[in-house]
């Protein structure tokens, strides 16, 4: 019989094995939960759909290719949102690997809507250092920016001849695995009065909990359980609405290691 | 002045950035899209300084043959395939460079990230112990929000969210608040000691 004991010494290539199960089988199986709506998501879904028509929304790509798993999905149910809203989109990056990232999900995105580059959107490449990007694209984008990431200048994309700084762009999303939302927070916010909105990784989110209470931020968007339920607010589950399924079960079964990892250092603090 | 002339250059633009915040005139945002602007320029100076002394670094490794030399050749070969092939081909889509990007190294990167939870899972098992008061505390606090953060914990009990929810609304951004103030002191005594030249370990040892 198993002893409460052994349980405490499971092998780790069984926990592994265990965890690859719980992640892969919903993935397999496209088993999906229904998920409640959190309050942060709703105030940018929200704040988006007031938007006028042809508001002009800066997206900024501030992640690297690692998370790429928690954050595409996100930044594919936003994209769908301000194309599906007739929004004009300026992609760019404040992480060198975002600007291919960004390049190839703007273009994706907006193909699926017969979107047009230059006119409906337009992607305008990385910058780095972010202090003076955020500061700089404040006063003049085109000083930061001055060319597109095809190199095109800016005076001659249609798109860019009406949007010259923050004053004419309505609402900046920071899709970010690190603390960038915050360079947007103290300098296009608190400097520009700009509406902002993070959009980042799970673990990020208690950081930017404060802003969202003292309304520094419209909303948030955090994780791959917020990208589920911003698919779900769009009425196109995809990714992330499959993703949190597996999520679900890899938590349930660490939860259950810890539990029988306890109860086995009880058990033997108990002999002793 | 070796040390003096970087001090007050530090302690102008310093001061100059302070106090132009305070000053609205056209002149003022004129000089300071100016001080942006070239904070840009040294900044990309910077990245080619980073650059050289990594391939500085690999190279000697692979001409010394030290231990693992095969890494560092694989290292080097990568960064000058991909900075080759953005400057041949472009970057744009359909490009080498996209190709390499998408194909190789975005699940490359995502694979080892990706292993991060296998490593978690099997931590958690051995190292979250209820020990002590404290210990428990962290652990109850760890197991509601991972179980109230889920749409599966919605589903055995309606109340794990929103538990999960005032853990994140109430002690965890008491936590934060109080960080984020202590980290906004320390900011600005730090900047006040760089600018006034009483903190001046930015220059080095020389």
């Amino acid at each position: 019989m198993i002893s409460l004991r052994s349980l405490g010494n499971i092998d780790r290539k069984i926990i592994f094995a265990a965890l690859f199960l719980s992640v892969s089988i919903p993935l397999i199986f496209d088993f999906r939960l229904p998920n409640r709506i959190t309050k942060e998501v709703r105030a940018v879904y929200d704040f988006i759909d007031r938007l006028p028509p042809e508001s002009a929304v800066l997206v900024s790509f501030d992640h690297d290719t690692a998370t790429l798993p928690e954050m595409s999905p996100m930044a594919r149910a936003l994209l769908r949102h301000l194309f599906n809203r007739r929004l004009r989109v300026i992609g760019l990056a404040l992480r060198a690997e975002g600007s291919s990232i960004g390049n190839g999900l703007v273009h994706a995105v907006a193909a699926e809507y017969n979107l047009q580059e230059g006119m409906d959107y337009v992607f305008l490449g990385f910058r780095p250092e972010i202090t003076s990007a955020i500061l700089g694209m404040g006063e003049n984008i085109a000083r930061v920016f001055p060319k597109d990431f095809r190199g095109v200048p800016l005076d001659e994309i249609p798109l860019m001849q009406t949007v010259k700084n923050y004053r004419q762009i309505e609402l900046i999303i920071s899709i970010a695995d690190d603390d960038t939302p915050n360079y947007w927070i103290n300098y296009a916010n608190a400097r520009y009065h700009e509406a902002v909105v993070p959009a980042v990784t799970a673990v990020m989110a208690t950081t930017y909990y404060p802003f969202l209470q003292e309304k520094q931020i419209i909303g948030m968007v955090p994780g791959l359980k917020a990208a589920a339920e911003y698919e779900q607010l769009i009425g196109r589950p995809g990714d992330a609405s499959v993703g949190m399924s597996a999520q679900s079960i890899a938590h349930l079964l660490i939860l259950l290691l810890i539990l029988i990892g306890n109860l086995s250092y009880l058990s033997a603090r108990r002999r002793r | 002045m070796r040390r003096q002339i970087p001090v007050i250059l530090c302690f102008g633009f310093g001061a100059f950035m302070l106090a132009q915040f305070f000053v609205p005139s056209r002149l003022s945002i004129e000089a300071y899209e100016m001080v942006v602007d070239w904070t840009q320029t040294i900044y990309v100076f910077a990245l080619l300084v980073g650059v050289a002394g990594m391939i500085k670094y690999h190279s000697e490794k692979i001409s010394g043959k030290k231990a693992g030399y095969f890494y560092n050749l694989v290292t080097l070969i990568a960064v000058i395939v991909m900075a080759a092939s953005g400057f041949i081909w472009g970057r744009g889509e359909s490009s080498p460079f996209d190709w390499f990007f998408t194909y190789m190294q975005a699940p490359m990167q995502a694979t080892v990230f990706s292993l991060l939870s296998f490593f978690v899972a099997s931590a958690a098992y051995r190292g979250f112990r209820a020990r002590n008061f404290e210990a428990v505390l962290l652990l109850l606090a760890a197991a509601l929000v991972m179980i109230g953060r889920v749409p599966i914990g919605d589903y055995i009990w309606s109340g794990f969210p929103k538990i999960a929810n005032w853990i994140l609304d109430v002690p965890s951004m008491t936590a934060r608040r109080g960080i984020f103030i202590g980290i906004g002191l320390g900011t600005i005594a730090t900047a006040l000691r760089v600018i006034l030249g009483v903190e001046r370990t930015y220059l080095g040892k020389g």
